[in-house]
């Protein structure tokens, strides 16, 4: 059973307060994303649980045993770096047996434990090469090899897909639940890619300015953010804004875009009235007939492709812009004026002075402020 | 429209002595049309940046013309080219602010001043700068940083417009928005527009046609929706797409009834002649190996299909990216909608044959697109 | 277009030329020199055209210098020796104190320590003068002066600010993840040291300790004042040309070429290192 806990964590450099009374509970086994924009400290947070760098406050408890005080060589933890940090003067195969020489390990064991780790990842062909003579992707398999290769029962993985192409970063990313799976440790995983926290996160933890924002499953997040930056940061294309003044109409409320009622019967009438910023993810939004009730008239200003998905850029009347996406290959428009139509219940709405989600009957958003 | 913009003739680049040097780019010819947009799309090292710095001037041509409007341009300096360009890394003027690196580019048409404010306002307002016109270039961010650059490309009346790698530094939130709003842009003056990219999914939003170059070689020159549907050859039916192309190696055999293709782990894919036309099975007939293509998103589920086990499900939000176990290798499929499989299960594989790729197994050049010959 | 017209590389060549034929120019002029008898070299107008002669480089070594007024006893060959030892030791002594240090220096930011390391490179601001006085009555006292271990402390007052500055900078270049990531791995503070920091700053280190070499070879002022015959480096030992009968200007640049020859060596033996270690920091990553 190995746990990770942080408890009241605090860290300064000079007067900045980088980790601001963060606590934090990875369950045994458990795949932690840690999300956030650069300068959200996550690499920080890393860096204090591997041991290479000191709290100011707070403790480090790794498998229920107080780490705080312990030199970074003897909490058995493996890490992989962004940037990869390999030993350039060092062969691949040294690379990755270095944590088990540090443990006076058989030169068989060696051999073998390095031999089974660089087969997982498919780089046994170029283990006698130096960083230098290896690509991209090879490097960064490298990296990952040496994390693993100690079975450590904690893992600790820096954005380690951040230096490699598009193509590659997929490949890992359908590639790494399994080696995780297989190692059976406790992972924490740092990323700045939507995409990547919810493809690899049991949770994920969005951090921001030395805090935790919200935590919670991919679902959690996605499906109801606990504010408009968390609601911003997942999604592509990014979700649409727009302020609205919703009315009261019956138990519920609708709001007007364009001159057009949109009905969001899950939500209390209580908030007619009130400033609000409407979230309408772009997949929600689809395109219909002129004449379908509801239907907003738009002008298409730009297709763009993205990916198996086609965006497409309109403007409402008044000049407000939206994005649609809908699946590559479906028809729509390319020019001109078309309409379309907005699903009121998988709205969000967030107050426009404090940014919060305003939640819906029954409904809380999961958020853990510093406080909690 | 249909007036050449843009003419590159049999252009090749040598670094270091004529064709003893680095053969950088090799001999490309290309046609742009007045009011396209053009992706120059590949990898580090494919060429893309020399052709775009040959086009620009900061390059010399070491054989071949490339002319401009039907004047040749290729002898020229680059500031007598008329090209607008807006540089991967930048390059803005750090003594001016940002406003006064956008109204720079105007500086030698002498507009009046208020033409030149309302023109710094309308980008500004496009790019999502309008706060920061004030700042200096080493107090904004990269990304900031790069939307400057970019406006101080496009606020110009240039015959061409540049762009290296215009959005890779770009917040991910402001991408899909600012896309659409250059593409409109651009599309509304009726601007002719080169983008050079690394990032496929970049080229695809944007361009009207993508030349993919790969070792300095033109390997296609298509719109998006070609070089998806008909990628040339198994580098730009892998390079282009995300996630990537599913590949196979595969043993085909034809009979007179049936097309089969043999893949690794016992899978046979049988097919009824019908499914492709007589061409097709011809080109197949006499071959041993090829490489299947399919996309992820063409991939079909169906109870009777090949079982395959599930790896791994990741959801995204807004689409499903599973992988299979198929065949000794991957496969991935792409759904827009929610699927709960859980790893470990099993489930049927379908690969149409309208939508299969058949590529040659030694040279990569493809064969078939479903149906047809390629 | 970047094509050079014929005019241009021909404009080329003679700046080249006249550049090495400036900087050359005084190392040739020694190296013929030190062939040529006095009466050759003081002849008016010089002349390229001798009769080489090792009658020089003879005197050095076997230590018997002829004058016109008899023969003198020199011990340039003892100087020789005394400079290759002091050299080698100062170095090695400040490569062991330093490169520690200088690790210290750039992986431990403590309260102070920009402070401490500055103040150790202030000296070399100093006028050697300045430290020299109150030295030699230190070192009076202390029964130093004139012994090899006097000497050799003086010596690092510039040797082991080179190398502490240098090999900061180098130590300072390398990742700090990389060190974490052995660390990580299992392996102590000092296992990190020697296995990961030392190997990759090697070539900064050996850029440094050359440097510093050829600085305290080519050190003057504190032997001069501080050591007597039998201590002496080469550099003071060639005042002993300056005799009562002239200036033995034949084997003054014998001598010279004799004691820039090693330097001179190990500088070019290790050059690739050199050029490799100072230029190390722009390709890090």
């Amino acid at each position: 059973m190995t746990t990770l806990q942080l408890q009241n964590i605090v860290k300064r450099y000079k007067s900045q307060v980088v980790l601001d009374n963060l606590s934090l509970d990875v369950a045994d086994g458990e795949t932690l994303v840690l999300f956030g924009p650069s300068g959200a400290g996550k690499t920080v947070l890393l860096r204090l649980v591997a041991g290479v760098i000191e709290p100011d406050e707070g403790r480090v408890i790794i498998g229920g045993e107080d780490m705080t005080d312990v030199d970074a060589e003897h909490r058995g933890i493996g890490m992989a770096f962004q940037n990869f940090a390999l030993f350039p003067h060092m062969s691949a195969f040294d690379n990755i047996a270095s944590p088990l020489t540090a443990t006076r390990s058989s030169k068989e064991a060696i051999v073998a434990g390095v031999g089974k780790v660089a087969k997982l990842l498919k780089i046994d062909h170029v283990l006698s090469h130096h960083p230098k003579a290896l690509s991209n992707g090879q490097k960064q398999r490298t990296a990952l090899a040496r994390a693993l290769v100690g079975s450590p029962p904690v893992l600790l993985l820096d954005d380690p897909l951040r230096n490699v192409d598009a193509k590659l970063r997929f490949e890992m990313r359908l590639e790494l639940p399994r080696l995780l799976a297989a190692q059976g440790a406790t992972v924490v995983y740092v990323t700045q890619d939507y995409k990547e926290a919810m493809a690899l996160g049991d949770r994920i933890a969005v951090m921001a300015k030395g805090r935790i924002r919200q935590i919670g499953t991919p679902e959690d997040i996605y499906n109801a953010p606990a504010d408009i930056e968390i609601a911003r940061l997942f999604g592509d294309p990014t979700i649409n804004l727009l302020d609205v003044t919703p009315k009261a109409a019956g138990a519920g409320i609708d709001v007007e875009l364009s001159g057009v009622k949109v009905a969001l019967p899950h939500l209390p009438a209580s908030l007619a009235g009130r400033s609000l910023v409407i979230g309408i993810r772009p997949e929600t939004l689809h395109f219909v007939e002129a004449g379908t009730p509801g239907a907003i008239p738009v002008e298409v200003e730009a297709e763009t492709p993205l990916n198996e998905k086609t965006v497409t850029l309109v403007r409402v009347s008044g000049g407000r812009e939206v994005l649609v996406s809908r699946p590559a290959g479906t028809p729509g428009p390319v020019a001109g004026t078309a309409h379309i139509a907005v699903d009121g219940a998988t709205t969000f709405l967030f107050d426009k002075e404090t940014g919060q989600r305003v939640a819906a009957a029954g409904q809380s958003a999961k958020t853990q402020g510093a406080a909690a | 429209m249909s007036q050449t913009a843009l003419s590159i003739k049999a252009v090749d680049k040598f670094y270091g002595p004529i064709d003893h040097g680095v053969h950088a780019v090799k001999t490309l010819s290309m046609d742009i049309q007045k009011g396209e947009i053009i992706a120059l799309l590949g990898s580090s090292g494919c060429g893309k940046t020399s052709t775009l710095r040959m086009i620009a001037g900061f390059e010399p041509v070491s054989r071949g013309t490339i002319s401009l409007g039907g004047r040749e341009v290729h002898m020229l300096a680059p500031v007598k080219r008329n090209v607008a360009m807006a540089f991967e890394g930048y390059s803005l003027y750090p003594p001016l602010t940002v406003r006064e690196n956008i109204a720079f580019a105007l500086k030698a048409s002498r507009l009046p001043q208020a033409e030149v404010d309302k023109k710094v306002a309308y980008v500004a307002k496009l790019l999502e700068i309008e706060d920061i016109l004030g700042r200096y270039p080493s107090s904004i961010s990269g990304g900031q940083q790069q939307r400057a650059s970019l406006g101080r490309a496009l606020i110009r009346d240039a015959d061409l417009h540049l762009l290296d790698e215009p959005m890779g530094q770009l917040e991910p939130q402001l991408r899909a928005l600012l896309r659409g709003r250059i593409k409109h842009f651009i599309k509304e003056r009726g601007l002719t527009a080169i983008l050079v990219t690394h990032d496929q999914t970049e080229a695809n939003a944007l361009a009207d046609r993508i030349a993919v170059m790969e070792g300095g070689v033109l390997q296609q020159f298509d719109t998006p929706q070609m070089i998806k549907e008909r990628p040339a050859n198994l580098f730009t039916g892998t390079f282009v797409g995300e996630p990537p192309m599913n590949v196979f190696e595969a043993s085909v055999e034809t009979s007179e009834s049936a097309v089969s293709f043999g893949l690794a782990g016992g899978v046979k894919l049988a097919y009824a002649a019908s499914d492709f036309s007589p061409a097709v099975r011809t080109a197949l007939a006499g071959r041993k190996n090829v490489v299947l293509g399919i996309r992820p998103y063409a991939v079909r589920r169906t109870e009777d299909g090949v079982p395959a086990r599930v790896a791994v499900n990741q959801w995204l939000g807004d689409q499903t990216h599973i992988a299979t176990d198929f065949a000794g290798a991957t496969l991935v499929l792409v759904e827009h909608d929610r699927t709960r499989l859980a790893a470990g299960e099993t489930v049927g594989i379908r690969l149409d044959p309208a939508a299969l790729h058949v590529f040659d197994g030694a040279s990569g050049k493809a064969i078939s697109h479903g149906q047809e010959l390629a | 277009m970047e094509t050079t017209s014929a005019l241009e590389k021909v404009l080329r060549g003679v700046a080249l030329t006249l550049v090495v034929l400036f900087f050359m120019f005084p190392i040739v002029w020694i190296f013929l020199m030190s062939f040529q008898t006095n009466e050759t070299i003081l002849s008016i107008p010089p002349s390229v055209i001798f009769t080489p002669t090792l009658e020089n480089y003879q005197a050095l070594i076997t230590g018997k210098l002829q004058t016109a007024s008899g023969t003198l006893d020199i011990a340039f060959m003892k100087n020789l020796l005394n400079s290759v030892f002091l050299s080698v030791s100062s170095v090695a002594i400040a490569l062991v104190l330093g490169v520690p240090a200088a690790y210290a220096f750039a992986r431990h930011k403590f309260r102070g320590s920009e402070d401490i390391a500055f103040t150790l490179l202030s000296f070399r601001f100093a006028p050697p003068l300045l430290v020299l006085l109150p030295l030699t009555q230190y070192f009076q006292w202390m029964g130093l002066s004139n012994t090899y271990i006097g000497l050799i402390w003086v010596y690092q007052l510039i040797c082991l600010p080179l190398i502490l500055w240098i090999v900061r900078g180098y130590f300072e270049d390398i990742s700090a993840d990389v060190e974490y990531a052995y660390r990580i791995a299992g392996h102590s503070w000092f296992a990190t040291f020697r296995k990961i920091a030392l190997p990759l700053a090697g070539p900064g280190i050996a850029a440094a300790g050359l440097l510093a070499f050829i600085f305290a070879w080519n050190n003057f002022v504190f032997a001069l004042v501080l050591a007597s015959a039998d201590k002496q480096p080469v550099t003071v030992g060639a005042l002993a040309f300056v005799t009562a009968s002239g200036i033995q200007y034949g084997q003054i640049a014998a001598a010279i070429v004799l004691s820039i020859t090693p330097t001179l060596a190990l500088a070019l033996y290790a050059q690739r290192y050199l050029v490799e270690g100072l230029s190390l920091g722009a390709v890090k990553g």
